[in-house]
């Protein structure tokens, strides 16, 4: 599905990524863990084309395309979806408006008609009961005066309406309490298919048992210095990162 | 030499004709505006009011003036389409600066509602208000118009009146040489009185159109009055607005004005909370692109205690426009209690587009209060971003952006058809879909 080769990429002139290199197959869910300020965040970035992060050498290739030449939209479009670390707050944009554009502007790009009010309103509500989300939060301004906890299930809702194919969680589980996480998990994991795959960016325990990953992957000061199966992801949780960064440096 | 000259000169040679087609109260006002225009002529840059908005050059090309008092062959009942649908006015037309009485509306008035050019409206009535609350003061584009301006509305609502269908007057500049036009409105809701008051703004854009428009609105004790502006005008228009409104006490006025298009166009208001408890609000949304110039200058005097101020003006400014926002409020020794608060945002979409804000107090009394605050900026960059990765294309995303934007102050709208209609004309024009007057033949 994936496949990130050498990949470089500064932000305001500062190299973050100094040759990152994964592969992600179809129905994989892989972890990336990492200090902070290693890269996690910005590597997000870089695959989902935010402008702000300069791509300087490299290559990412998805399902057989050069993702690099993609604006964000078409990527989006072609099936990659983030989950902000920081949702951001669009005031004045109703969740309901959003969605629709976003949705509709899928639908376009492979030739569909619009979707209609009633298969819209319909999907809204399937999707919004999946993560536990009010209908009131339809008619708010985009994460207008939601909670932290309320962003990160806003996120989660999100993908389940747009069903991506490649999913990014950046640290999704962060600030949420007990109850939260499981339904965020458990919200992932129903919307994963033989067909889907992700990369999510976590540091607890508790989020380990619920997805099982695949791979695990640890990226200090932009690189992926070791890969292993879930056993790796709670050898972390134990003992930090101290040990991996010492058999580096060996 | 002066671009004031010429119409010096005009009114020298032709003062008789323009005065006779004029009122008593009109014709009485001239001679202070004249001599107030000799005095100090025209306003220039160093006026703090018309920092933005050069009056000699937009009043120097040879414009001619409607002396004779002609109306184009057209009827507007016929030819004008209003831009909100379902929605039902009593509909009053300004063809150039002449009211259109040849025939009249369908909606009809309450009882003792008057609609009337000045020229036929009660001499007694005109001259109790004409000039008075926008003479107060010298402004030389006001003197300007109080010495050309041959004729105007008159709207009256007596005491304890209430608008069932708002009054909508229609200000259509349509020439095939250049022509300046001068306007007056006159607006007087007594005690109690309510109404809805729409004003729509369009040229046909054939020539060169300069319109200076002075309107005064009295508001009478426990009175509500709102006035919905909305300006359709193309590149060749030129505006130069004064609006005086004047408020008795527990009176309540909203000012909302809109401009969707325009070529350049100066709006000054002032308000005057002259009674206990008054109470205003004034809102704005300015669209420019190209090279249109806005200019808003408010100033909100609180010349009486426990009245309250609300001035909420935002602009998106594109290619290469220019929009200015400049707003006084203005707390008079012993006005105690008062309540104000006062924003301008703005949205420069382009590099090559300018806004200037000044929000300003002067408060001359100690138990206030007042806020004030003004923003210039472009669009949010991660909000675009965030958009773009669910998919939304870059161009939609900002126009989704701007019009959130401008939505924070058209929800305020409380005509339900206008709002609707103002948000949907709003977004066309962002997405370049409206040049001009998007309504009739009237404006083509
Ligand atoms: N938008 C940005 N502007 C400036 N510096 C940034 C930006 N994003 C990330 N960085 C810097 O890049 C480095 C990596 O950050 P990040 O990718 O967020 O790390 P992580 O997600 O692993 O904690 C940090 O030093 C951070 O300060
Ligand atoms: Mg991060």
């Amino acid at each position: 599905m994936l496949e990130i080769r050498n990949l470089h990429a500064s932000v305001e002139g500062k190299e973050i990524l100094r040759g990152v290199n994964l592969t992600i197959g179809d129905g994989e869910v892989h972890v990336l863990m990492g200090p902070n300020g290693s890269g996690k965040s910005t590597l997000s970035h870089v695959l989902v084309g935010n402008p702000k992060y300069e791509v300087t050498e490299g290559s990412i290739t998805f399902n057989g395309k050069d993702l690099l030449s993609l604006s964000p939209e078409d990527r989006a479009h072609e099936g990659i979806f983030m989950s902000f670390q920081a949702p951001i707050e669009i005031p004045g944009v109703s969740m309901t408006n959003f969605m629709r554009a976003a949705l509709n502007a899928k639908r376009k790009y492979f030739g569909q008609e619009p979707i209609g009010a009633g298969e819209f309103l319909k999907l809204l509500k399937e999707k919004r009961q999946l993560v536990g989300l009010d209908a009131h939060f339809m008619s708010r301004g985009v994460n207008e005066g939601f909670s932290g906890g309320e962003r990160k299930r806003n996120e989660i809702f999100q993908m389940a309406v747009l069903q991506p194919l490649f999913s990014i969680l950046d640290e999704t589980d962060s600030g949420l309490d007990v109850d939260a996480l499981r339904i965020v998990a458990e919200g992932f994991n129903m919307l994963r298919t033989p067909q889907t795959s992700a990369m999510v960016i976590t540091h607890y325990q508790r989020m380990l048992d619920y997805l099982k990953p695949d791979f695990v992957h640890v990226l200090v000061k932009g690189r992926v210095v070791k890969e292993g199966d879930a056993s790796l992801g709670y050898a972390i949780e134990e003992r930090g990162f101290d040990w991996i960064r010492e058999e580096v440096e060996e | 030499m002066s671009s004031l000259q010429q119409y010096l000169d005009l009114y020298a040679a032709q003062g008789e004709t323009l005065c006779g087609a004029s009122c008593g109260a009109m014709n009485a006002a001239r001679e202070a505006a004249l001599a107030g225009l000799q005095q100090h002529g025209l306003p220039t840059s160093r006026n703090e009011r018309y920092k933005y908005t050069d009056v000699e050059a937009a009043l120097a090309p040879d414009y001619g003036l409607n002396l004779r008092r002609t109306l184009p062959a057209v009827d507007p009942y016929k030819e004008y389409r209003c831009a909100v649908p379902h929605l039902s006015t009593s509909l009053y037309f300004v063809v150039n600066d002449v009211p259109y009485t040849v025939q009249t509306p369908t909606a009809p008035l309450p009882e003792g509602v008057l609609v009337q050019p000045l020229s036929q409206a009660d001499p007694a009535l005109v001259a109790a208000y004409y000039n008075r609350e926008a003479g107060r003061k010298y402004d030389g584009v006001t003197a300007l118009n109080t010495l050309l301006a041959q004729d105007g509305l008159l709207v009256y609502l007596p005491a304890g009146t209430v608008l069932s269908n708002p009054i909508q007057i229609v200000n259509v500049a349509a020439a095939r040489a250049d022509l300046m036009v001068n306007r007056r409105l006159l607006i007087v809701a007594e005690e109690g009185a309510q109404g809805v008051i729409l004003l729509c703004e369009h040229a046909d854009g054939q020539s060169r159109t300069l319109a200076t428009q002075v309107t005064e609105i009295f508001v009478g004790e426990g009175a509500n009055i709102q006035v919905n502006a909305v300006e359709e005008t193309t590149e060749q228009h030129t505006a130069l607005d004064n609006v005086y409104v004047h408020q008795a006490a527990a009176s309540h006025v909203s000012y909302n004005g809109v401009t969707l298009t325009c070529g350049q166009t100066r709006h000054r208001l002032d308000f005057r909370l002259d009674g206990k408890g008054a109470d205003m609000v004034a809102r704005g949304v300015v669209v420019a692109d190209g090279q249109q110039r806005v200019d808003n200058s408010l100033v909100v005097d609180h010349a009486a205690p426990s009245c309250t101020s609300d001035m909420l003006y935002k602009y998106v400014l594109d290619g290469h426009s220019v929009g200015a926002f400049a707003g006084l409020v203005l707390v008079e020794k012993g006005a105690q209690k008062s309540l104000s608060q006062q924003t301008n945002a703005n949205i420069c979409a382009a590099p090559t587009a300018r806004a200037f804000s000044q929000p300003m107090l002067e408060i001359y009394a100690d138990d206030v209060k007042c806020n004030h605050g003004s923003t210039i900026g472009k669009l949010d960059e991660s909000a675009l971003f965030y958009m773009r990765q669910r998919g939304i294309p870059e161009r939609e995303a900002r126009l989704i952006l701007q019009q959130a934007f401008v939505g924070d102050v058209l929800r305020h709208i409380e005509l339900e058809r206008l709002r609707e209609r103002l948000a949907h004309l709003v977004e066309m024009r962002f997405r370049g879909e409206l040049s001009a007057c998007a309504g009739c033949k009237m404006c083509r």
